[in-house]
């Protein structure tokens, strides 16, 4: 009896979970994933992705949020599990390569080079050109704070740092190059404490009297809504971090309809649009479909 | 063995902050199991001779409240009352460890045989001398397999405390994940699983001596 219930269930189970597979598109096309990290600007660039596709080809997409992390992100797409996602040219630095491939450098065009270089070689992945906006690593703090203490670079605030609680992303504490270590070397100054943490917390922190200052991204709207002022990164030290679609190469030669799509997305966004529309989500909360339409419409990609 | 040995590489380089991620990551989870117990033991023999059902259901419903919402939640919640950093991590952590420990004490001492109080009585025992004679002692496997599971989930739940900030083998990992590296990641997780065993061996055999007098 007990055997028949455990077979029964065991049963059960490889029934629901073969039933998840994929389908095909209600046009007769293909059904192509798109992956998105947790922040707004991946997850509005996938909407875009999704629409213009679905607009112009027979093919579907759909859209996976809330990946952790972009390496995350890459394993997949090396696998198959995704086709495109929005990634940024200073992900090159992170790891993927031996450090013999690669030479670390803030300057832009140096690294989106090696960005579709070397993802090209090593996962087989098409890095499109920049669609036009940057999202990089920049030290905040507040207005008030800065225009007391007359702050205008990250040089400035040498005098204050041995006082102040950052807030920062869990990995910039650990990261190479453009990592906190580096940084201390870079300015030649540390702060009092630097706590890892995350992203959308930082915001609430500095809100809250907690945080002295933060590694906000440029892009993020949240900065304006807190009244926080970017400090010129004056050593040019944090890597550019330009926001391209990539996808698989695989994909890009059997369909290069969809090729066509993309290619159109690069160049089409500038970093003060995206923070508009990031502000539209994020702030005012509405839906990411939404908000990529109307602006495809405005600009006149999508009727 | 290449992979073995740039594994070491990894720890003689890293070493210093790993010690300081594994610091951090006990330091929330004893604070945090300690304060619980020291709340939640006497509680619950207390609740035991409560005779008011209401209240003893109420607290029971609190921890029960506390105990079903998302620990990534909890977190965030009490960033805008406690700041972010150590304080809410362990109060989050504590929270959560309350019902476990509720529940298993509670449990053991309402399942000793009223013969067994009552015969402690006969014999002229103070309410006082039943509680440390007889009703802890007897209930000891049921409150000690509360603290075995609770343990084991705080330290396994402290490493989400990285995402307000307070650090632990969970900054590790997120640092892992955020920056394409593995053994940051394979680190931070197996210290955690280490933890987690030593603890609930230490707790098992700690049980095993007070059993046995």
């Amino acid at each position: 009896m007990m055997k028949k219930i455990l077979f029964g269930s065991l049963f059960l189970i490889g029934f629901i979970l073969t039933g998840c597979g994929d389908d095909s598109s209600a046009d007769g096309g293909e059904v192509f994933q798109y992956g998105a990290q947790t922040y707004s600007d991946p997850k509005i660039m996938g909407q875009v992705v999704k629409q213009l596709v679905e607009d112009q080809t027979d093919h579907e997409v759909e859209i996976t949020e809330d990946i952790q992390a972009s390496p995350q992100i890459i394993n997949a797409l090396d696998q198959g599990e995704f086709d495109f996602a929005t990634l940024f040219s200073g992900e090159v630095y992170n790891n993927h390569f031996d450090e013999d491939k690669i030479e670390f450098s803030t300057d832009p065009q140096k690294t989106i080079d090696q960005a579709q270089t070397l993802f090209d070689e090593k996962f087989n992945l098409n890095w499109y050109d920049s669609i036009g906006f940057n999202n990089q690593y920049s030290i905040t703090v507040p207005e008030e704070f800065a225009t007391t203490h007359d702050l205008q670079t990250i040089s400035d605030l040498s005098e204050y740092a041995s006082d102040m609680e950052v807030g920062a992303d869990s990995a910039w504490k650990e990261r190479e190059n453009d990592g906190y270590r580096d940084f201390v070397d870079e300015y030649g100054y540390e702060f009092k404490n630097v706590r890892g943490m995350e992203i959308s917390l930082m915001y609430e922190g500095i809100a809250g009297g907690d945080l002295d200052a933060i590694t906000a991204y440029t892009v993020d709207p949240h900065i304006l809504e807190n009244n926080l002022v970017i400090l010129e990164d004056d050593q040019n030290f944090f890597a550019p971090y330009d926001a391209s679609i990539v996808a698989r190469n695989e994909l890009l030669e059997n369909y290069p309809e969809v090729s066509d799509v993309l290619d159109s997305i690069v160049d089409s966004i500038s970093t003060k649009e995206m923070t508009a529309l990031i502000r539209e989500v994020d702030i005012n909360e509405r839906s990411t479909a939404e908000v990529a339409e109307e602006f495809l419409k405005e600009k006149g990609m999508l009727e | 063995m290449e992979l073995v040995s740039d594994y070491i590489e990894f720890w003689q380089e890293k070493n210093n902050v790993i010690w300081e991620y594994t610091y951090q990551h006990i330091a929330i989870s004893f604070i945090a199991i300690l304060f619980a117990i020291l709340l939640t033991v006497p509680l619950a023999i207390y609740m035991t001779k409560m005779k008011n059902n209401f209240i003893k259901n109420s607290i029971f419903n609190i921890a029960n409240v506390f105990q079903t919402i998302p620990t990534i939640a909890l977190f965030a919640i009490m960033i805008p009352f406690l700041g972010i950093g150590f304080k809410p991590a362990v109060i989050a952590l504590f929270l959560y460890a309350l019902l476990p420990l509720l529940r298993n004490t509670y449990a053991g001492v309402q399942a000793i045989e009223p013969d067994i109080i009552e015969s402690a009585k006969g014999m002229g025992y103070s309410p006082m001398q039943r509680i440390f004679k007889i009703e802890i002692p007897v209930a000891l496997p049921y409150i000690m397999s509360g603290i075995r599971t609770t343990t084991v989930y705080v330290i396994s739940w402290t490493t989400l405390a990285a995402v307000v900030g307070a650090g632990g083998l969970g900054g590790l990992v997120l640092s892992g994940i955020g920056f394409n590296d593995q053994h940051m990641i394979f680190t931070g997780t197996i210290l955690a699983i280490l933890m987690a065993l030593l603890l609930d061996f230490f707790f098992a055999s700690v049980e095993q001596k007070l059993l046995k007098r």
